[in-house]
């Protein structure tokens, strides 16, 4: 197993070598530039001169092998620089960021998992009853609302019903518990709910697949009791692919949540990233690519380490 | 008799008091509260002198002063009064402008501020210091010399007259540093505040918001009547839109669309003031003089003269932030347009038929065929470059030209038009202040804005003749030859409509008035909450 958790943890870094050589080349395609942006506001008119003099200064005028060189280098050494946009550290600005981003995909991380594995559970027994029909139709519509436009609708009940709209200013849990939930619960409801409709999906037809299996026959056979066999037999084998599923799951979320951050006026990863993209701050937008990338890339490998865990025919093959 | 006359007087002025008296109490500043306001932008850095967004002028300026500021009850904002400067005095060759700063103003560090402070806060925006921008320094071109007579006279001398003189140092990006900082790093200001406005600095949490507080030594006594203020930066209009509505912000000082006016009134009735202007902003359509057949200035006309403005005006103001038809210079403001002469432009008459008639007369004579097809590059925003452009493209539609639109990422946009990458575009510009100089130097031959590549010595030489003028009565006249030059006998480039204002906010806002730029009255001295 060791042999095996040192190959996966080695693979990761061509990965995300891989990711910064494409990152980096991909956003200079697109036109424009951070100075242009910056200076093209409202008038239009700042002359070439000033421009010329800030491309100089955040260093656009060298050639692209030298911007790659100098990046790599501070990547090597885990120095993202500092944003073309703002001037302030990349650090800084990520740090801001994150621990929103990490609280609403923890809370719709647990709203999913706490509503998936009992649905999912409860629909595979019941099996083409209307108990399965029910929870089916639930996570259909789950998979089908885009978490955004739910947003929009938590918004729209609770002003027109409550006339109250949540926070629009990030309290740290440990400050202010109160105010940090009334901001963070409506978008980790509305993206629990389209991220539990995934895995409930996923917990069904994996327990589906195990409930047919020959030592589940065994065990009911040797008289074992149900709830044991189901905990001890099923739901540990089904729990496979479903760990796949919310561990992918909540990489995404800690920086794809970029409409639905929007909408709640969170000031999160997504909405950074989307800032980056729009001024073309270079730097920034490779920190964050490098940031999820690295997120993914070490869900994988936690993923891996559980499954060899869980199932020893990881670990011995 | 005489008594029971005048108990009945007595009783009647109480009953009148009591009833008039609360709308009275409520007109008086009152003292106290939280402004709340949501800001669509961010300031990239601190450091007005250096940054062209209003996402800087909104959050930052209340903690400076200017010189000179427009007037915060004038709702044209065009009329310069003192801010830093008690009194000033102008010399008869124009060329001397002498001013007398008021005493007692400190820095939020306790500091007094000295003519010093006046002089290196302009050096550093007219010649700023290696590595240092200033976005600004071309309209101080006329400058010779500042000179600092005593700690509160500041002179600047001109090398020639310059009719926008006063209104430049009105302008809200000249924020007045210290100058001991300013020596020691011209940098500091890009990422820290010191300066003698009415509010001090707390904290600025990047993406999320912007908080200062009352100022107790503020120069001007019982002012600011706020406690504080809090500027959240929210980047969705919808969310905006939503902060209003749920009063989570009092306001939001840029703009909201006619559908988001009508939605916050429909829900909030009179709990909702709404303040509408014409908008220092416009839209304007560019076509590239080196690009046949847009080199023919009969093909330039006759593309304005296809456009309905006056039926647009009451159209297209329903769904865009579009509504007044104007020439060069905002509607109501000091060299605005009389509307006889705007008539007399082309595209601007009132029969649409003839007009466009002579429209196709120009075309024809110009040997564009029936049907003929060009590109039209829109940006890539939805107000109003998209209601506006699907306008144009039907106007032009009626004259049988066939338009394609290409919608252009607004993030490259700029870029294509600095490129000349286009036959036919939408241009724009919003000013920070309605002044002719700073509205139309973009179209002389020189300018970096000149992206239609168009070259006319006439226009350059009464764009200085206006600038120069001594009298209004002279520069309202070459203003009005510029004008006719620019849109009617060369068409370089022609105006759509002028952008509308539309600012619904909470009713407890009082003391702020709307202007024709979104850059002006952001001091918030002035601004109190109503209970």
């Amino acid at each position: 197993m060791g042999a095996y958790l040192i190959k996966r943890f080695f693979l990761m870094f061509p990965t995300l070598l891989g990711v910064a050589l494409v990152t980096f080349l991909l956003i200079r395609v697109i036109p424009g530039d951070v100075v242009e942006l910056r200076y093209s506001g409202d008038r239009g008119s700042v002359s070439q001169e000033v421009i010329d003099k800030e491309r100089a200064r955040v260093g656009l005028d060298q050639p692209v092998w030298k911007q790659l060189a100098t990046w790599l280098v501070g990547l090597a050494k885990l120095d993202f620089g500092t944003s073309m946009w703002t001037g302030a550290p990349i650090w800084e600005e990520i740090e801001l960021r994150f621990a929103l981003s990490l609280q609403v995909a923890v809370m719709a991380t647990v709203i999913a998992v706490l509503l998936a594995l009992p649905l999912g559970v409860l629909a595979a027994l019941k099996q083409d009853t209307w108990v399965d029909y029910v929870i089916r139709i639930f996570s259909i519509a789950g998979l089908a609302v885009p978490s955004f436009w739910l947003g929009i609708v938590f918004i729209l009940v609770l002003l027109v019903f409550f006339q109250w709209l949540p926070p629009m200013v990030y309290t740290p849990f440990w400050q202010n518990p109160w105010e940090n939930m009334a901001q963070l619960i409506w978008p980790a409801l509305a993206v629990g709910y389209r991220y539990s409709a995934v895995s409930t999906r996923m917990t069904r037809s994996a327990m589906l697949e195990v409930l047919r299996e020959d030592y589940i026959r065994t065990a009911k056979a040797k008289g074992l009791w149900q709830s044991l066999v189901l905990r001890r037999h099923a739901l540990k084998n089904a729990m496979l692919p479903v760990m796949t599923v919310v561990g992918v799951e909540f990489a995404f979320l800690i920086g794809g949540l970029v409409v639905t951050e929007q909408v709640f006026n969170l000031n999160g990863l997504g909405l950074l990233f989307v800032q980056a993209v729009a001024h073309r701050d270079y730097t920034l937008l490779q920190a964050l690519v490098m940031l999820v990338a690295g997120i993914f890339i070490f869900m994988n490998f936690l993923l891996d380490v559980a499954f060899a865990w869980l199932d020893p025919r990881v670990r011995y093959a | 008799m005489l008594n029971r006359i005048n108990a009945l007087f007595m009783l009647a002025v109480g009953i009148v008091m009591a009833l008039v008296w609360p709308a009275m109490a409520q007109d008086k500043p009152r003292s106290g509260g939280e402004l709340i306001f949501a800001v669509p932008s961010e300031p990239p850095s601190y450091d007005a002198h250096q940054e062209e967004t209003f996402g800087v002028i909104h959050p930052v300026a209340p903690h400076y002063n200017t010189l000179l500021r427009t007037d915060p009850t004038d709702k044209t904002g065009t009329k310069p009064v003192g801010d830093l400067a008690e009194s000033w005095t102008i010399s008869s060759d124009q060329k001397t402008y002498t001013f007398k700063l008021r005493s007692g103003v400190k820095f939020h560090d306790g500091s007094d501020m000295t003519s010093k402070d006046v002089k290196a806060s302009y050096d550093k925006i007219m010649k700023p210091p290696a590595g240092v921008k200033s976005l600004r320094a071309a309209s101080y071109g006329a400058v010779e010399s500042v000179e600092t007579p005593d700690a509160h006279t500041i002179v600047f001398k001109l090398k020639w007259p310059e009719s926008s003189f006063l209104l430049n140092l009105a302008s809200p990006w000249n924020f007045i540093y210290k100058a001991d900082i300013l020596a020691k790093d011209p940098h500091w200001y890009e990422k820290n505040i010191m300066g003698t406005g009415p509010f001090l600095f707390v904290e600025h949490v990047r993406g999320s918001h912007w908080v200062g507080k009352k100022n107790p030594n503020y120069w001007d006594k019982g002012k600011p009547y706020l406690d504080s203020y809090r500027a959240l930066f929210i980047k969705s209009s919808s969310a905006q839109v939503a902060a209003v509505r749920g009063e989570r912000a009092h306001i939001q000082f840029r703009g909201f669309t006619p559908a988001d006016r009508d939605s916050l009134v429909k829900a909030l009735g009179n709990k909702i003031t709404v303040q509408e202007s014409p908008w220092d902003c416009v839209l304007m359509v560019n076509m590239h003089h080196d690009k046949k057949p847009f080199d023919d200035k009969r093909v330039r006309r006759a593309l304005t003269l296809a456009l309905d403005r006056y039926t647009a005006s009451k159209n297209l103001s329903r769904i865009a932030i579009v509504q007044d038809v104007a020439g060069i210079q905002v509607p109501g403001t000091p060299w605005a347009t009389p509307p006889e002469d705007l008539e007399k432009l082309a595209g601007y008459g009132r029969d649409i038929n003839a007009s466009r008639a002579e429209a196709r007369k120009l075309l024809k004579e110009a040997g564009v065929p029936e049907g003929f097809s060009f590109t039209f590059k829109n940006r890539g925003v939805p107000q109003p470059y998209e209601p506006v452009g699907i306008w144009l493209i039907d106007q032009w539609k009626q004259i049988g030209l066939n338009v394609k639109q290409e919608i252009v990422e607004a993030s490259a946009f700029h870029s294509m038009l600095k490129r000349g990458d286009f036959e036919v575009s939408m241009d724009f510009q919003c000013g920070f202040i309605v002044e002719p100089d700073l509205d139309i130097a973009r179209f002389l031959a020189v300018s970096d804005a000149n992206y239609g590549k168009h070259k006319d010595k006439v226009m350059d030489e009464l764009y200085l003749k206006q600038a120069r003028a001594t009298s209004p009565e002279e520069r309202k006249k070459y203003l009005r030859q510029f004008e006719k030059r620019l849109l009617d006998e060369e068409v370089h480039v022609f105006y759509t409509l002028q952008w509308h204002r539309i600012i619904p906010h909470n009713a407890k806002v009082r003391g702020w008035m709307v202007t024709p730029s979104h850059y002006l009255n952001q001091q918030l001295d002035t601004v109190w909450l109503a209970q």
